[in-house]
């Protein structure tokens, strides 16, 4: 288990305990703990206690929360998209969690499913959604049994079904387990793939609020983003806004990857610095290694330097301002002795593999990138040829349906731009001294 | 206006009808963008991402083939940065091109070609080894799959899915590893399948009945009207006008008739035109004659009969010109009409429909040929199963204009068996056929991709054809024939 | 100044004469003839047809085809020679080829070599070096010949294989289907294994 043993602003670790709140508890995926916990009391509160839709969506707003899956797009506005007309909609989780690097969804529901069912009870309230699914990543064996068992007690108790609570309020939910591809966690793709069809994100417009699973409106939302409804609801936006910073609200999952001391899945609030996270809370790194780069939001996040992370904050505008991404908070360390043209490879290689096939430039392009980045990494670079790279990926960007080629194209970008000093060294002695972790 | 909207392209403005889209407006206008994956009878798949173009006020490039033309819009399609998002969308679509123009079909009138020409990049900088995928695959009786040459624009899989409705097609593997395949024990049989080398831009699904047969940059393309059934589909016929071959027909677009697409069965209605099908001089009593010479002992033998003594047979395979001429003439010579029979297949339903295009009424001017008949005063006798009216006639002469199309009459041969009975029986046919040839004249006519005339389709619209030089000069049509028969009978007088 | 002395040669009347010119070129004529009669000088003339004149390796005579190293015929049928070709003196059949890596090869290939003008063009159009322009200059013949090159003659001809040999065979680099590439769908469904031509 992780351990939060650094203070922040003064406060005690557990103050931040929002989303990690039963770590420790025993059994604490059973439904009593939970609402030991004040479990439901959120649903309660809005289905009993006079709470419209709006009330519920205009709460969320105030609370600043945002998407936690990657775009961080504000989940209170993303509601409010849903037209208000009747008729079937639907609200699915994007269980999917395939950016490399993170694992903080797994975590949630190893923790307590409840928290993520009850989260999108209140979403599917606020939307005005009978039927919502949990888009589940197929690996994810013990996850499945976790949600499953827990939309099982949740039926029992009353939380779901055709009378809620005895409110009139009708929700029924399930599961789907896909087959494990990266762009089946892109918003659209899900959609796809749930819809039984080939996981390919689909053109916008229409977007999916309008017009989503089986052409009706549709919410798709990260674990992480529900989870931290009942919260909220419980608590109160204000409570939840003392959290991070201005735009940045709240606390939010990070996982430390690489060799650091303490690996693992933190809740953190945002805006903490990103030095003293690795150094303080993870103990930095294994054998005082010296930091040389780090991937802040998973994969498809553009890389930070050493120099880069002296001074960044981990919010959605620190980051962005630094030309990279918030992501889903997976935070991948490169030490010392790992060359960049391995990561560069080894990156490229996984977006080759999950390109999903459809638009040309990243079909093509990202096949196209591995193959160069491997000529290096094989001794056959020549100066130019991470220009190159860089210059192929910028013509990819911005150029397809869905953001995979952007997501690819970051690194290929970053990292030759960043580290060209490392790539003339490797086209010189061939093989560089270092070798990448794969 | 309302329901319109007047957005400008590269500063020319056009409008359009609500809803529609840049690309739409930009065909409007006459502005090309270069697309793959755009086809006007299909959805929008909006997957090549070669479309790009540049909208004031949105900070990306946007796709012309699936952005929603708006209100005061402007878009530019030729500024640098649009030209330079076309050069690399071309660049991507090459990488993995096996490019081996020399021996594909499509080379000629490939989109990747032409394209490359008007807004390629010229100098790739793809240096690594291609993806390699199956080649010369059999997905059918009526093509060849490459899967190499495909640039996955998934027109073929969309065209299955919803015009014809098989889905036979789908994309697999996914990545640059993405193979365009049939489904297992699947193999693409439909009435349509030519359409999905139409409308392939590139060389990935090639017809195999035109395979290896002609490069096409030898052909030259007419406009005309499909003989293949009472649709009248409006089609591009190709010749090698050196050679005078016919190859092959492929649809051209009418919103009225057929859309974009045509059925196979149209597509064999090249084979009749060519010289080795074809008859080039008439036959009396079995020996070959010259054409004066056959005109004169029909003239003569019309000559010596009274009007009841005669009887006309047709098929609804003439032009609307040729039906009045032969009237006409027949009046004119006789004073009144002889009696006028026509002829259908026993095996006809001819209120079939497919629900495309194909419909079961083959003969492609039936509504006109009833409508010259009516202008003439005529009640024709039908001749289907029961041929009996014909034969008790007691007719001394029988004019036969037999089919164009033979294919579209299965039951031919027994019917012709029929005609081979009667007396004297003058067959005006086209085709090489052994029983036509037993008749006591048989005259050699012209098709009708060498004929100016009229064919009125099932909804009544009247089309016009227009003639290529004929493979046979010294063959004539029937219209051509009566006016020259008239002036024999009138000189006789 | 430097100038040019252009005025008259003294001796100009003795040489314009027609019957001194001659008699100088006889004297030439029976000096060489003696010379080289008698060994002292070698002759420039070449006894054709007993002995043939060796031109320059470039020099674009009759055409013939390349082979493969398997000592397949090259060609596949691609047309560009035909179409460049100014006197439309080449014909082609083209079929599916019996090696599956090429698809397609020319069934028939004829050149009227009576209409060539031998520009050579047909060399330059082709993109798989299968066409060439070949040592062989001495193309005269009676007109009862056949005066169409046909497949086999522009592949086999004896004075081919004598003059070029081994150079017949091309080594260049084309875009056959690769050895690992078959006609399925390998990996997505089995099915497809029996497909092909």
């Amino acid at each position: 288990m992780p351990v939060m043993n650094s203070p922040y602003n003064g406060r005690q670790p557990n103050e931040f305990k929002i989303l990690t709140e039963l770590e420790g508890v025993p059994n604490s995926r059973s439904l009593e703990v939970y609402k030991k916990h004040g479990g439901y009391a959120a649903l309660e509160k809005v289905l009993k206690g006079g709470m419209s839709p709006d009330d519920v969506i205009n709460l969320v707003k105030a609370s600043g929360l945002r998407g936690r899956g990657g775009a961080g797009f504000p989940t209170g506005m993303k509601w409010g998209f849903v037209p208000k007309a009747a008729g079937e909609k639907y609200l699915i989780t994007n269980f999917d969690e395939g950016e490399p690097g993170t694992y903080k969804d797994r975590y949630i529901a190893e923790l307590n499913a409840h928290m993520l069912i009850e989260g999108k009870l209140i979403g599917a309230y606020a939307i005005g959604a009978s039927k919502s699914y949990i888009y589940l990543r197929g690996e994810f064996y013990d996850e499945i049994a976790w949600c499953e068992q827990a939309i099982k007690e949740a039926y029992e108790a009353g939380y779901l079904g055709d009378n809620i609570l005895g409110t009139g309020f009708k929700h029924h939910m399930d599961i789907y387990v896909g087959a494990g591809a990266y762009i089946c966690g892109e918003e659209t793709g899900l959609i796809s793939s749930l819809e039984g069809k080939k996981g390919q994100p689909k053109l916008k417009p229409p977007f999916p609020a309008v017009k989503g699973y089986l052409g009706k409106p549709t919410i798709v939302n990260n674990v992480e983003t529900l989870a931290a409804v009942p919260w909220i609801i419980r608590n109160g936006p204000e409570a939840y806004k003392k959290f991070g910073t201005e735009k940045s609200a709240g606390t939010k999952l990070f996982n430390i990857s690489g060799p650091v001391v303490r690996p693992g899945c933190y809740e953190l609030p945002l805006g903490y610095p990103l030095k003293r996270f690795i150094y303080e809370d993870c103990g930095g790194l294994i054998g005082g290694k010296k930091l040389k780069a780090v991937i802040p939001g998973g994969a498809s996040a553009p890389v930070l330097t050493a120099a880069e992370v002296e001074n960044m904050t981990m919010d959605y505008e620190a980051f962005a301002a630094a030309g990279t991404m918030l992501g889903s908070g997976a935070v991948i360390v490169i030490p010392e002795d790992v060359s960049m043209v391995h990561v560069l490879e080894n990156l490229m290689h996984f977006f080759k593999d999950e390109s999903c096939g459809q638009c040309t430039p990243c079909r093509e392009g990202t096949g196209w990138l591995l193959k160069m980045s491997r000529d290096i990494v094989n001794g056959d670079g020549a100066p130019g040829d991470a220009e190159k790279i860089a210059e192929v990926a910028g013509k990819m960007m911005g150029r397809t349906i869905c953001t995979f080629s952007d997501a690819a194209a970051g690194p290929a970008r970053s990292i030759p731009q960043k580290f060209a000093h490392e790539f003339l060294e490797f086209y010189k002695t061939k093989q560089s001294t270092a070798r990448a972790h794969g | 206006m309302s329901n319109e909207v007047t957005l400008s392209i590269n500063n020319q403005s056009v409008s359009v009808p609500a809803g529609s889209t840049i690309m739409e407006a930009a065909q409007k206008l006459g502005v090309t963008v270069p697309h793959f994956c755009w086809h006007p009878g299909l959805s929008i798949a909006g997957v090549c991402r070669f479309c790009m173009v540049k909208v004031e006020g949105m900070p990306k490039l946007q796709i012309a083939c699936n952005t929603p033309a708006t209100e005061g819009m402007k878009v530019d399609t030729v500024s640098a940065e649009v030209k330079d998002a076309h050069k690399w969308a071309l660049e991507f679509h090459l990488i993995n091109h096996p490019l081996d123009c020399p021996i594909c079909d499509q080379a000629g009138e490939c989109e990747l070609q032409n394209y490359y020409m008007k807004v390629g990049k010229y100098q790739s900088q793809m240096e690594d080894e291609k993806v390699l995928k199956p080649k010369a695959l059999d997905v059918g009786d009526t093509l060849v799959l490459d899967t190499e040459r495909c640039i996955l624009c998934s027109r073929c899989v969309r065209f299955e899915d919803e015009v014809t409705k098989t889905s036979t097609l789908g994309i697999f593997s996914r990545g640059d590893q993405a193979t365009i395949g049939t489904y297992k024990d699947r193999k693409i049989k439909h009435n349509y399948s030519y359409n999905l080398a139409d409308i392939c831009p590139v060389g990935a699904f090639t017809a195999k009945d035109f395979r290896f047969k002609c490069r096409v940059w030898f052909l030259k393309e007419s406009k005309t009207v499909c003989p293949g059934c009472s649709t009248g589909c409006n089609v591009n016929l190709f010749q090698n006008s050196n050679q005078r071959e016919y190859y092959r027909l492929k649809p051209r677009h009418n919103a009225d008739v057929n859309g974009y697409w045509m059925c196979d069965t149209g597509r064999t209605m090249y084979e009749h035109l060519n010289a080795s099908h074809r008859i080039s001089a008439p036959r009396l009593e079995g020996s070959q004659v010259a054409s004066q010479a056959a005109l004169q002992a029909l003239a003569d033998a019309v000559a010596g009969l009274q009007p009841e003594q005669i009887s006309v047979v047709f098929t609804a395979q003439f032009t609307n010109e040729e039906y009045s001429a032969a009237l006409a003439s027949l009046k004119k010579m006789k004073g009144s009409l002889p009696k006028v029979f026509v002829w259908r297949d026993e095996a006809e339903k001819a209120d079939d429909f497919d629900g495309i295009l194909f419909r079961g009424d083959r003969n492609p001017n039936t509504r006109g040929m009833m409508d010259v008949f009516k202008e003439h005063g005529v009640t024709p006798v039908l001749l289907k199963e029961d041929f009996s009216s014909l034969a008790s006639s007691g007719s001394e002469l029988t004019l036969v204009f037999g089919p164009e199309v033979e294919s579209a009459y299965p039951n031919l041969p027994k019917a012709l068996g029929r005609f081979v009975e009667l007396k004297k029986v003058v067959y005006f046919g086209n085709t090489l056929n052994e029983l036509a040839g037993k008749m006591w004249l048989r005259i050699p006519v012209k098709v009708f991709a060498e004929k100016n005339g009229t064919f009125v389709n099932f909804k009544g619209v009247a089309q016009k054809l227009k003639a290529n030089a004929p493979v046979f000069p010294a063959v004539k049509g029937v219209d051509e024939y009566f006016v020259e028969l008239g002036q024999l009978a009138q000189s006789a007088v | 100044m430097a100038y040019v002395n252009v005025s008259r040669d003294p001796e100009r009347g003795f040489k314009n004469g027609y019957l001194a010119t001659s008699v100088v070129g006889m004297g030439t004529t029976l000096v060489t003839f003696v010379k080289q009669v008698f060994g002292l000088e070698e002759s420039n003339t070449v006894q054709w047809p007993e002995v043939e004149y060796q031109y320059s390796e470039r020099f674009k005579g009759a055409h013939f085809l390349t082979k493969r190293p398997d000592g397949r015929v090259r060609c596949t049928a691609c047309f560009l020679c035909a179409t460049n070709c100014p006197a439309q003196c080449i014909t082609i059949v083209a079929g599916e080829s019996p090696d599956k890596g090429v698809e397609k090869f020319p069934v028939r290939f004829e050149i009227d070599i009576l209409r060539c003008v031998f520009c050579g063009y047909c060399e330059e159009a082709c993109p798989v070096d299968a066409i060439r322009m070949g040592p062989e200059y001495s193309m005269a013949g009676l007109a009862e010949q056949k005066w169409v090159y046909t497949k086999d003659h522009l592949l086999e001809r004896d004075a081919v294989k004598r003059k070029v040999g081994e150079k017949q065979v091309s080594k260049k680099d084309e875009n056959t289907k690769h050895d690992t590439v078959e006609s399925s769908l390998p990996g997505i469904h089995a099915m497809h294994a029996g497909h092909g031509h």
